[in-house]
């Protein structure tokens, strides 16, 4: 009994200890930063604190998001999405974000949520502000609508489930909230790729614009500090970069691919009419010189062609990487292109293992983007942004025709929607060799 | 006693939560400051400030002048490999031969090095020659090569995609001016590129995925890619202001694959760590450089 009693003050340490600091007292989430894009560019730490200084002014933090005028970003709506969990007493529910999303795309809307890495595909990264189910020409952003679509549907075939029992005002304020993570994420590469580009140790001027020399004859250096606050001219570089961002997701709405009304199919088809078009579809998708779709997805069109290559937000990692096997393949490091390669490896460690794109099994009539005729149209007339898959169309409003004509895409759309009603796409019958035991 | 946990678990248990503490691991970076982020906040939405230059360059001089020369390797040329080819041989393999990669391509002769990029960052004025134009060489490719490794551009006008072979392509461009379309067999389609970059940006084929090169737009033509001798020429500079080029080589070690070196000529151009050098040229001036290329700086 003395025995057990001499153990208490133990256990009342270790309770007292556990929860002193517990673990509600960890700091609130911030956002982090980038740093495939800020090692790449072998960006000091005194630059990483002031970017992300610099950014925190232009965004806010996950708890206090913020969006300058000039971002056109709702700011009720961001609010409403930010933030811890919660409800207030009349139902109206906030941290909206934090409820529905941050397990898979994370706080940063990097793709790195806790469930990420055991997801196939991937959460969606969206730093870059590249998306790939939407209605727009190749390189341009998804509208509003766009991203409206995918929440209300999801992504058949992939962990993103649909929204669609969410109030409407709450799926926009997820829409808004989302285009914020986006603005974020490019404006810190931009912002990154400006400091690389124009700030660093330089050689110090005098006001007349020339060297300042020391005794020895060298010039003086200095480090350029990235201080918008003190500096007019990187403060305009700033408003400058953000309009950039601002100014393509505001044009969206411009590159919405719209197909001619005499190219699209009547509605009414009679089925040796439909049967023509399929087959005129099917002799496309074999056409090396035209459609050429079955070098990637396959002369089954199981998406066994073309398997090896990457989609962007990989091949971004796959560069890295790259290069940081090749640092340290490297016979002899100086002290910098030591700590690199440390800064380098501690970030090849971080990022999740490299997964090739396999093109779509276009036989199990899953489509990610959406399965509505015009939905197939667009992927083949733009591609699908951030992806191998190329598309057919003109590249831009105003340019000239692509590989193929409308016409013919609808006769592929035509294809691919037959495809998995083809014989070899059902489930095989098998006979069961135990008719008898079944049957009885 | 059934439950009695000796006094060193519970201290190692006690240790254990507090060096672990709750925190994720693995993330990296900083995190803002809220009182700097607020002053700079505040600057920012305080209204623009006239007195801004806008980082343009100011005109100091008048006249043109000319910058060139060869960059030339400094070691044993590495022995290029094939490609692997795989798919559509009898167009992209001739002959059972599968083309050679063109990572770093030195001239036997001369030692020249090839693809290397020069160009000028800034300038305060640019000469007709060299101004945006809508005349640039169409992009091609053969033989499922691209026929331009480093494939510089000016903006301005359409850049025309061509496809030389009897087989489709795709031509994927990263970067500010994302592109992505098929190019039917001896086809050819059209990109409109607005923007500048700052390094050359990687272009792939998809459905021919050893396929590689890199495009490079710029606002202006005072940009050249060196010729298989190593040699570069670019014209018509504006005279008597500080000009800044960047270098560039696709197996650079540098930051984005900047050519960074550290031998005499460079010292004395005084090459930074970002692959750029300094010179301010007289009026009708040929500046005439002779660079040597170690094999280090390419990663040899």
């Amino acid at each position: 009994m003395n025995n057990s009693f001499g153990r208490i003050p133990w256990l009342g340490v270790l309770a007292v200890v556990t929860m002193l600091p517990g673990c509600d007292s960890v700091d609130p989430p911030a956002f982090r930063m980038n740093m495939v894009e800020a090692v790449s560019y072998e960006t000091a730490p005194e630059y990483q604190q002031e970017i992300a200084d610099v950014l925190a002014a232009l965004f806010g933090t996950p708890d206090e998001p913020f969006a300058l005028p000039a971002t056109g970003l709702d700011q009720v709506m961001l609010n409403r999405s930010a933030g811890p969990a919660w409800s207030d007493e009349a139902g109206y529910n906030y941290g909206l974000y934090r409820k529905h999303c941050v397990h898979c795309h994370g706080i940063t809307g990097d793709g790195r949520g806790p469930t990420a890495m055991f997801l196939n595909p991937y959460p969606r990264d969206y730093r870059p502000g590249v998306y790939k189910f939407k209605s727009t020409y190749n390189p341009a952003k998804p509208t509003d609508d766009d991203l409206h679509r995918v929440l209300i549907n999801g992504v058949p075939g992939t962990a993103m489930p649909s929204f669609s029992l969410l109030p409407g005002s709450e799926v926009e304020s997820l829409v808004e909230y989302v285009k914020y993570l986006s603005y974020r994420g490019e404006m810190e590469t931009k912002l990154i790729q400006y400091v690389f580009d124009e700030l660093g140790v330089m050689e110090k001027l005098d006001d007349e614009g020339n060297e300042i020399i020391d005794a020895n004859g060298d010039p003086v250096m200095e480090r350029i500090p990235f201080d918008p606050t003190n500096d007019p001219d990187q403060r305009e570089a700033v408003m400058d970069l953000l309009a950039e961002v601002v100014d393509a997701w505001d044009g969206a709405n411009e590159m919405i691919i719209a197909p001619t009304e005499d190219s699209i199919p009547a509605e009414k088809r009679s089925p040796e009419e439909l049967l023509a078009s399929i087959e005129k579809g099917r002799s496309l998708f074999f056409d090396k010189d035209k459609g050429n779709c079955y070098s990637c997805h396959g002369p089954t069109g199981l998406g066994d062609g073309q398997q090896d290559d990457y989609n962007n937000w990989q091949k971004a990692h796959k560069k890295f990487l790259d290069e940081t096997a090749k640092l340290a393949e490297k016979d002899e490091l100086d002290d910098l292109e030591a700590s690199l390669l440390d800064d380098r490896e501690e970030v090849a460690e971080s990022l999740y293992p490299l997964r090739n794109a396999i093109p779509r099994n276009l036989r199990q009539g899953v489509y990610r983007g959406g399965r509505r005729k015009l939905d197939i149209f667009r992927r083949i007339y733009a591609g699908i942004a951030g992806t191998p898959m190329p598309g057919g169309g003109p590249s831009a409003p105003g340019a000239k025709a692509g590989a193929l004509t409308e016409e013919e895409m609808w006769n592929i759309v035509d294809y691919v929607y037959s495809l998995p009603y083809e014989p070899a796409s059902q489930p095989q019958v098998v006979t069961p060799k135990y008719t008898q035991s079944i049957t009885n | 006693m059934l439950y009695k946990p000796s006094r060193a678990a519970l201290l190692l248990a006690l240790l254990a939560v507090g060096v672990t503490g709750c925190q994720r691991a693995d993330e990296l970076g900083p995190i803002a400051s809220a009182s700097a982020s607020n002053t700079i906040r505040e600057a920012l939405t305080a209204g623009g400030d006239s007195s801004s230059s806008g980082g343009a360059v100011a005109a100091t001089g008048t006249g043109w002048a000319t910058l060139k020369g060869r960059f030339v390797f400094d070691g044993t040329p590495p022995q290029m490999q094939p490609y692997n080819v795989n798919k559509d041989m009898a167009t992209c393999a001739p002959g059972g031969q599968a083309p050679l990669q063109e990572n770093i391509l030195v001239d036997d002769a001369s030692k020249g090095l090839a693809n290397v990029a020069i160009y000028v960052r800034k300038v305060s004025r640019v000469h007709e020659s060299a101004e945006s134009t809508d005349s640039n060489q169409p992009f091609d490719q053969k033989e499922c090569v691209f026929l331009s490794h480093v494939y510089p551009f000016v903006l301005g006008g359409p850049m025309i995609i061509k496809n030389s072979d009897p087989v489709g392509h795709n031509t994927n461009i990263s970067g500010k001016n994302g592109f992505n379309q098929t190019v039917g067999a001896n086809g050819e389609t059209e990109h409109l590129p607005q923007k500048e970059e700052a390094v050359p940006v990687d272009v792939t084929c998809s459905i021919h995925p050893w396929m590689k090169c890199y495009f490079l737009p710029r606002e202006n033509g005072y940009v050249a890619v060196t010729e298989p001798d190593g040699s570069f020429e670019i014209s018509n500079l504006p005279a008597g202001e500080n000009l800044e080029f960047q270098v560039w080589h696709e197996s650079a070690t540098g930051p984005g694959r900047a050519l960074v070196l550290d031998t005499p000529t460079a010292k004395e151009l005084k090459w930074s760590g970002k692959g750029r050098f300094k010179v301010n040229l007289a009026e009708d001036e040929e500046k005439v450089l002779e660079i040597s290329v170690p094999a280090a700086a390419l990663g040899g």
